[in-house]
């Protein structure tokens, strides 16, 4: 039993570990575009859309939001923060929430229809953002309602599709390294793969979560 | 066991993942003489070394002699190989020989005025015809300046050449063919050479079992290069969409807008570029700077090329996204 306590400790402390450390990554990458500049990294390739008023607004506020987005996510499934410091987690739990469905979501929506690799990667990241805003909104009524095990899933599918902003670079970093696609190529399989993944291994976790009956 | 598979699952993401997003220190080489001038820079009266032809006043024989004399500019060793040779990939490997121009551009009576364009560099150079052989001499003030000795005789110019200097090859030799250099934006290039950067590469491990339990390592280098799309792409007649060179590597990126200067027979001072483009029977080197002479598209097209390289370079294997 104190074997099996240690282990699971263990894998917590590595599974946070990495979450953080990909965080400060994407922090890194956040960075970039502070103070705003529309000669860096991803805009380089984005020269055209960046002349629209609209994709400014989307790109920029999609950018500063994700970040905060992501970094407040990532205290919410702990049991210790939710029991012991409720207040914590129903703050930061409202920011999110509201993050997404006002401002990450929706400009997110917006991109996805100039999203770069054409048909393939548009049509994902348009359900990409359409299923984010779906299941935050569904975590939100259903703590409305009180039904905890169902704000608890909707959560985790909503945060499942929260990190696909790591996984997509995760995915792209390793087809490349192995298969030396072409860097096109790469961004359609990582706009599909990104997200799709991280959405089965959430639904993975709830259907192995569920008997347990922890909250009814 | 299934918690160890997933630590060191994780463990490799975190090590490979390099701890830059990006990378930040390298950076697209553009050569002086390539940059793109903005229209509302004033263009300098182009420097040409040219003497427009109806000046000079041309018997037959000089205009036989007059112009340009392309081929290759060699070491001149006593034993067949090159101690200076550099051997990089497979079957790859560059004897140090460079395309040559020596243009012979105005014989009066006494004096024979000229200059050669070499691995970027264009120098003048003058002298005197004794006894048949044309004895030319460049200043003398940079490096690798030296002094021409050659013959021409039956449409080819052949002779040798020695720096003045204590330079890596003092002596090289060459034997050239009478070209006209006429810019063509329609030309592609022919699958003659691989592009092979030998400056840039990345190395493998790998561990080779050779006796039962006992391993050694062995190192792959492999080098960046580039796709059969480069023969396929043109840069100076089409102007070139997102499409067209989103999906492009580095290095087809590379070829493809140097291409552009190749047709306007820019001299490469890049080893690795000088090399591919040498290779190439219509590349006639004439120009150490073509700044002046691009296209609008190609204007254009360097512009975006240059774009999507800088990206490739910066992100393509990082975690960040361009």
């Amino acid at each position: 039993m104190k074997l099996k306590l240690n282990r699971f400790f263990f894998l917590k402390a590595i599974l946070y570990g990495s979450l953080v450390y990909f965080i400060y990554l994407l922090v890194l990458i956040t960075i970039q575009y502070i103070p705003i500049n529309y000669k860096i990294a991803f805009l380089n390739l984005k020269q055209e859309e960046i002349k629209l008023a609209y994709y400014k607004l989307a790109f920029f506020s999609h950018v500063y939001s994700s970040i905060i987005i992501i970094s407040l996510g990532l205290t919410q499934f702990s049991k210790t923060i939710r029991n012991r410091f409720s207040s914590i987690h129903k703050i930061s739990g409202k920011v999110y929430i509201l993050l997404i469905l006002l401002v990450a979501s929706p400009s997110g929506l917006i991109m996805s229809y100039h999203a770069n690799g054409g048909l393939i990667s548009q049509i994902s990241f348009l359900t990409l953002s359409i299923l984010w805003f779906v299941f935050t909104l569904s975590a939100y009524t259903s703590i409305k309602k009180r039904s905890f095990k169902k704000h608890r899933n909707f959560m985790i599918r909503s945060y499942a599709l929260t990190l696909s902003a790591i996984s997509l670079r995760l995915f792209k970093y390793g087809i490349v390294s192995v298969f030396e696609l072409p860097p096109m190529d790469t961004y359609k399989i990582v706009s599909v793969l990104g997200w799709t993944i991280n959405l089965g291994i959430a639904e993975i976790i709830i259907r192995k979560t569920t008997h347990k009956n922890m909250y009814n | 066991m299934k918690n160890y598979i997933s630590i060191l699952v994780i463990a490799f993401l975190i090590i490979s993942c390099n701890s830059k997003i990006k990378d930040s220190e390298s950076k697209i080489k553009i050569e002086n003489g390539t940059e793109i001038i903005e229209q509302n820079t004033i263009i300098e009266e182009k420097k040409t070394n040219y003497i427009p032809e109806n000046k000079v006043k041309a018997n037959s024989n000089n205009e036989k002699i007059l112009g340009s004399w392309i081929g290759y500019f060699k070491e001149d060793t006593k034993d067949s190989y090159t101690e200076k040779a550099i051997y990089a990939d497979e079957g790859f490997y560059w004897n140090r020989e460079n395309k040559i121009n020596i243009s012979i551009d105005k014989i009066t009576d006494s004096l024979i005025i000229g200059h050669s364009v070499v691995a970027g560099n264009n120098r003048p150079f003058a002298g005197q015809l004794l006894n048949g052989v044309f004895h030319v001499k460049e200043p003398g003030d940079d490096k690798y300046d030296g002094e021409f000795k050659f013959t021409i005789t039956e449409n080819k110019l052949i002779g040798k050449w020695t720096a003045y200097k204590n330079i890596d090859i003092k002596n090289r030799k060459y034997e050239l063919i009478k070209k006209v250099f006429a810019y063509n934006p329609d030309i592609m290039l022919e699958q003659v050479k691989e592009y092979v950067d030998w400056n840039n590469f990345t190395e493998e491990k790998t561990l080779e079992e050779y006796e039962e339990g006992e391993f050694e390592e062995w190192i792959t280098k492999e080098f960046a290069t580039a796709t059969k799309l480069i023969y396929t792409i043109n840069a100076s007649n089409t102007l070139l969409k997102k499409n067209d060179v989103e999906n492009l590597k580095k290095g087809d990126l590379t070829i493809i807008r140097n291409t552009i200067y190749t047709r306007h027979g820019y001299s490469f001072k890049n080893r690795p570029l000088r090399v591919f483009f040498d290779a190439q029977s219509w590349y006639i080197p004439v120009h150490t700077d073509v700044k002046s002479e691009f296209t609008e598209i190609e204007k254009e097209n360097i512009k975006l090329l240059l774009r999507y390289e800088k990206n490739a370079i910066e992100y393509y294997d990082y975690f960040g996204r361009g």
